[in-house]
C-alpha cells in the first residue's frame, strides 16, 4: 500500500473531478469537466515523453488528430461501433508513433522538437489531400448515430464516463511507468543520454516505447472528442496551438511528476474558462492568461508540484 | 552538488551521493539543479509563454478597432429601449438569444460584423417595443454571448452552458461552417431552435437536424450563378479553370460548381486546390496559361483571393472572365486598383440590392423589417463603416427569428419550428425559404446570391451588381481586355 501513496492524490483528483457533474447533475458542468479531463489525459500522456524522457514534442497533437481521423473513418464509412473505432484510433496513433520513433527519435533536443512540428504539419497536408477522408472538407456524422447509444443526451454522458476512465488510466499508467525500471531508464535518458547508454539503458528502444505510450491515449481521446463533435476537419484535428497549450499545462504543474500535469491541466483550463465567461475579462482573456502564465513560469519554473517538493521535503512521499 | 569529473561519472555518483533532502535516490529533476538541462527547460518555458502572449495579442489587437465600435452604439439601443412607453396590459418577457462570437482568432473580422448586425436587430426590435403576442405578452430580447476563440475546443461547452445554465430561448450559430457543425449537435440535443448565419456549408444540413435553419445561400450554389452569367454573356466560352483554396468551404463550393459546369456542357480544363496560406500563385498561373481557359473560377478567402487577382493581372493572363469567392464583395478589394477591374464574385447581399415590400407582395411572400437603404444607414450610424454581407446576415438571422415568433404567436420551440418550416419570407437580405425534406432539413433554398463586379467609374472603382439581370446595376464588363 505504501508503494502507492504517491498515486493517491492524483487518482483522487481525477475521481473527484469526474464525479462533480453527478452531484450537480447539470450538463454544463459535465461539458466543463470534459474539457478539463481531456486536458488532464492529454497532458499526462505528453508528460510521459516530455517529463520522463526529456524530449519536447511540439506536435504531440498529431496523435489526437490521427486517432480521431482513423476512428471517425471506421465509424462513419465502415459503420463500426464507437468502441471498436476508438481502439482503431488508439492503435493507429500507436503505430504512427512507433514508426516515427524509429526514425525521428534518433534526433535530439531542438532537432527532435522541430521534427515533431514538421510531422504534424505534414500529416495535416496529407489528410488535406486524401479524398477518402473528405480532404479539406473533412467528415461529418449523422445525428441519428447517437441513437445507437441511447440518444444524444445519453451518448454525451457515455462519452464523458469513458473519457473519465481514460484519464484515470493515464494517471495510473504514468505512475507505474515512473516507478518502473523502464521509467528509471527514461529518466536516465533525460539527464544524460550517453551516460544512460553506458549504464545499459537501450536508449533508442526505450525512447520509442515511451513515445508509443504517450501516443496511444491521445489517439483514443481524439476519437471520443470528434464523435462528440459530430464532425472532423484537418484544421481542428491537427491544431498546433493546442499542442503548445499542452506543454504549458505540463510545465505549469511540474513536468516529470504524476500529479503535475493533472494539476497543471486542471488549473489552466479552469482559469481559461473563468476568464472566457467572465464579463470583465472575456474580451482580453488570452492576454490575461498569458501574463499569469508568464509570472508563474518566471517565479516557479519547476511547476507547482516541483516547487512544493523542493520547499517541503516531507511532501515528497505523497507528491509523486 | 559540486561538479565532479566528467559528465558520466557525475551521473554515476548520483544514486550513491544524493542530496540530503533527496529521497529514494531516484534520478530527479532537482539533483541536477546546477545542470544545463533545467536551464534549457526554463528557456523553453519562457519561449512558450511568449508564444502564447503573442498569439493573444495578435488575436486581441485585431479586435480593438472592431469591438470599439459597438460601445458607441450601446447608447442608442439602451436609450431607445427605455424610451418605450407603450407598456401594454400583458406580461413582459425577455427572451435570451445565445451565441458565441470569435472575439479572438482568425474569424474575428467576419464574426464581429455578424455580431454587430445581430445586435443592431436586437436594438431595433427592442426600441420598437418588442413583439406583442395575441395574448398580450410583450417579448423583448437580450443577448448572451461568449468568445469561441475561432476554434472548436470549447464550442460545445459554451453552447451547452448557453442552453442549460443561461437557459437561452434561441440560439444563433457561431461564424463558419466548422464551428456551426459542432454547436448544432448541442442545439439539437436540447431541442433549441438555432438560426445559422455565416455558415454556408451544405453538410450541416444533411445530418438529420430538425431545428437548425440556414440564412445563407449554401456553398453548393456559390459559384453556379457565375457559370450562368458566363453562359448568358458568351455561349462560345466553354473552357473553365478552377483554382480554389483547400479549405472546407471553398472546396465544397468548387466541387459543386465543377459538377454544375460540366452538366451544362462546359469543359473543366484545370481543377487545382491551393494551400490556405498561399501567397505566390505563379505555379498555378503557369498551369492556367498552359490550359488556355476562357474563364477562371475559384479563390477562397480575402487574403489569398486578393493576391491571386493581383498576380493574374500582373501576368496578363488572357481570360475573358474571372469570378472569385469572398474577396471581391469586400469593400477593401478596391485597393488592388487596376487589378480589381473586371473581377467578379458572388455575394450573399449587397447594399445596392433592392428588395421591397411590393416585390414581396408580387411574389406572394411575407415581408418583415426595414429596407436595404435603412439598414445601411442604421449600420453606418452605429458602427461607422459600410456593412458587409456578414453584418446583413446577422441582422437577417434576427429578423427571421422575429418573423417566426410572430407567425407562431408563441415562444414554444415546436410551434416556431413549424413556422420556420412554412416560411416564405422576403427581407432586405432577400428571400428566405427552407428545405423541409428529412435529408436536407433546414437548408436554405429561397435565398439567391448576386454577382458583383468591380468596374471603372468616375475615375475610381465601383462595385456593381451584374447578375441576376433583374437586379443588375450595370452591364457586365466582358470580355476582360488584357
Amino acid at each position: 500500500m505504501k508503494r502507492f501513496t504517491g498515486l493517491l492524490l492524483s487518482v483522487l483528483a481525477v475521481i473527484v473531478l469526474a464525479v462533480i457533474p453527478l452531484i450537480s447533475g447539470k450538463a454544463s458542468t459535465r461539458e466543463a469537466m470534459f474539457t478539463i479531463l481531456m486536458a488532464i489525459a492529454l497532458a499526462s500522456s505528453l508528460n510521459m515523453l516530455l517529463g520522463y524522457t526529456g524530449y519536447v514534442s511540439f506536435g504531440h497533437i498529431v496523435f489526437f488528430g490521427v486517432g480521431g481521423y482513423a476512428g471517425f473513418y471506421t465509424l462513419t464509412v465502415l459503420g463500426w461501433n464507437l468502441w471498436l473505432s476508438m481502439l482503431v484510433g488508439g492503435a493507429t496513433a500507436a503505430l504512427l508513433a512507433y514508426l516515427l520513433g524509429k526514425s525521428i527519435l534518433r534526433l535530439r533536443g531542438a532537432y527532435f522538437a522541430l521534427a515533431t512540428i514538421g510531422v504534424n504539419e505534414a500529416m495535416r497536408a496529407l489528410v488535406n489531400n486524401m479524398d477518402f477522408l473528405g480532404g479539406p472538407i473533412g467528415m461529418t456524422m449523422k445525428f441519428s448515430v447517437y441513437n445507437e447509444y441511447g440518444g444524444a443526451a445519453n451518448a454525451l454522458w457515455l462519452v464523458y464516463w469513458v473519457l473519465s476512465g481514460i484519464a484515470l488510466l493515464v494517471v495510473i499508467v504514468s505512475y507505474l511507468v515512473k516507478r518502473s525500471k523502464f521509467g528509471l531508464g527514461l529518466m536516465a535518458i533525460r539527464e544524460d543520454e550517453d551516460a544512460a547508454e553506458v549504464m545499459g539503458v537501450r536508449a533508442p528502444s526505450a525512447k520509442t516505447w515511451s513515445y508509443v505510450l504517450s501516443a496511444v491515449f491521445p489517439g483514443l481521446i481524439g476519437m471520443l472528442f470528434f464523435f462528440k463533435n459530430g464532425n472532423i476537419e484537418p484544421g481542428d484535428a491537427f491544431r498546433l496551438h493546442l499542442s503548445i497549450e499542452l506543454i504549458v499545462m505540463v510545465m505549469l504543474g511540474g513536468f516529470g511528476t504524476v500529479l503535475g500535469p493533472v494539476l497543471g491541466a486542471g488549473v489552466y483550463q479552469q482559469l481559461r474558462k473563468l476568464l472566457l465567461t467572465s464579463p470583465v475579462f472575456k474580451n482580453i482573456q488570452l492576454a490575461v492568461a498569458g501574463v499569469l502564465l508568464l509570472l508563474i513560469i518566471l517565479f516557479i519554473p519547476t511547476g507547482a508540484v516541483g516547487w512544493l517538493r523542493r520547499r517541503f521535503p516531507r511532501l515528497r512521499r505523497v507528491l509523486e | 552538488m559540486p561538479y565532479v569529473g566528467t559528465r558520466s561519472t557525475w551521473l554515476l555518483l548520483v544514486p550513491h551521493k544524493p542530496k540530503p533532502t533527496e529521497l529514494d535516490g531516484n534520478i530527479e529533476l532537482f539533483c541536477i539543479k546546477e545542470g544545463t538541462v533545467r536551464r534549457t527547460y526554463v528557456w523553453t518555458a519562457l519561449l512558450l509563454v511568449l508564444a502564447l502572449v503573442m498569439a493573444a495579442c495578435g488575436g486581441t489587437s485585431g479586435t480593438t478597432e472592431t469591438t470599439a465600435a459597438p460601445n458607441t452604439t450601446a447608447a442608442p439601443g439602451t436609450t431607445a429601449a427605455s424610451g418605450t412607453t407603450a407598456a401594454p396590459s400583458g406580461e413582459m418577457k425577455t427572451l435570451k438569444i445565445g451565441f458565441t462570437t470569435s472575439i479572438t482568432g482568425k474569424y474575428n473580422t467576419e464574426s464581429t460584423r455578424q455580431d454587430n448586425g445581430l445586435q443592431l436587430w436586437m436594438d431595433d426590435v427592442n426600441a420598437a417595443g418588442g413583439i406583442t403576442l395575441s395574448d398580450g405578452t410583450v417579448l423583448k430580447f437580450e443577448a448572451v454571448s461568449y468568445d469561441d476563440e475561432s476554434n472548436k475546443d470549447r464550442v460545445q461547452e459554451l453552447y451547452t452552458k448557453l442552453a442549460t445554465d443561461d437557459d437561452a430561448d434561441f440560439l444563433i450559430s457561431p461564424y463558419s461552417s466548422g464551428l456551426t457543425a459542432a454547436s448544432a449537435v448541442i442545439a439539437e440535443q436540447y431541442g433549441k431552435v438555432m438560426i445559422t448565419t455565416g455558415a454556408a456549408s451544405d453538410s450541416v444540413y444533411t445530418q438529420g437536424y430538425t431545428g437548425v435553419y440556414q440564412v445563407y445561400t449554401p456553398s453548393s450554389r456559390y459559384l453556379t450563378s457565375s457559370v450562368d452569367l458566363l453562359g448568358s454573356l458568351d455561349p462560345s466560352a466553354k473552357k473553365i479553370a478552377f483554382v480554389y483554396e483547400n479549405s472546407n468551404f471553398s472546396t465544397g463550393v468548387a466541387e459543386a460548381a465543377k459538377a454544375y459546369a460540366e452538366s451544362n456542357g462546359y469543359e473543366v480544363v484545370l481543377y487545382e486546390g491551393y494551400d490556405p496560406d498561399t501567397q505566390d500563385f505563379s505555379a498555378f498561373i503557369n498551369k492556367i496559361e498552359a490550359s488556355g481557359p476562357d474563364a477562371i473560377l475559384g479563390g477562397g478567402h480575402f487574403q489569398d483571393g486578393s493576391a491571386f487577382a493581383r498576380q493574374l493581372y500582373e501576368k496578363k493572363i488572357p481570360v475573358k472572365f474571372v469570378s472569385l469567392l469572398v474577396a471581391p464583395p469586400e469593400p477593401s478589394f478596391s485597393e488592388l486598383g487596376d487589378a480589381a477591374v473586371g473581377v467578379a464574385g458572388p455575394s450573399q447581399w449587397e447594399p445596392l440590392v433592392k428588395f421591397t415590400e411590393d416585390a414581396a407582395m408580387a411574389a406572394g411572400a411575407d415581408w418583415i423589417g426595414l429596407t436595404g437603404d435603412e439598414f445601411v444607414a442604421e449600420y453606418q450610424a452605429a458602427y461607422g463603416e459600410e456593412p458587409s454581407y456578414h453584418a446583413a446576415g446577422g441582422y437577417a438571422a434576427g429578423l427571421l427569428l422575429q418573423y417566426a415568433i410572430q407567425k407562431a404567436d408563441s415562444t414554444d420551440a415546436d410551434a416556431i419550428k413549424a413556422a420556420l418550416d412554412a416560411t416564405n419570407l422576403m427581407t432586405f437580405f432577400g428571400d428566405l425559404k427552407f428545405d423541409t425534406s428529412p435529408d436536407h432539413h433546414g437548408l436554405q433554398i429561397g435565398h439567391d446570391m448576386v454577382v458583383v463586379q468591380w468596374q471603372k467609374a468616375d475615375g475610381g472603382l465601383q462595385k456593381q451588381i451584374v447578375w441576376p439581370e433583374s437586379g443588375a446595376t450595370a452591364a457586365p464588363l466582358y470580355p476582360l481586355g488584357q
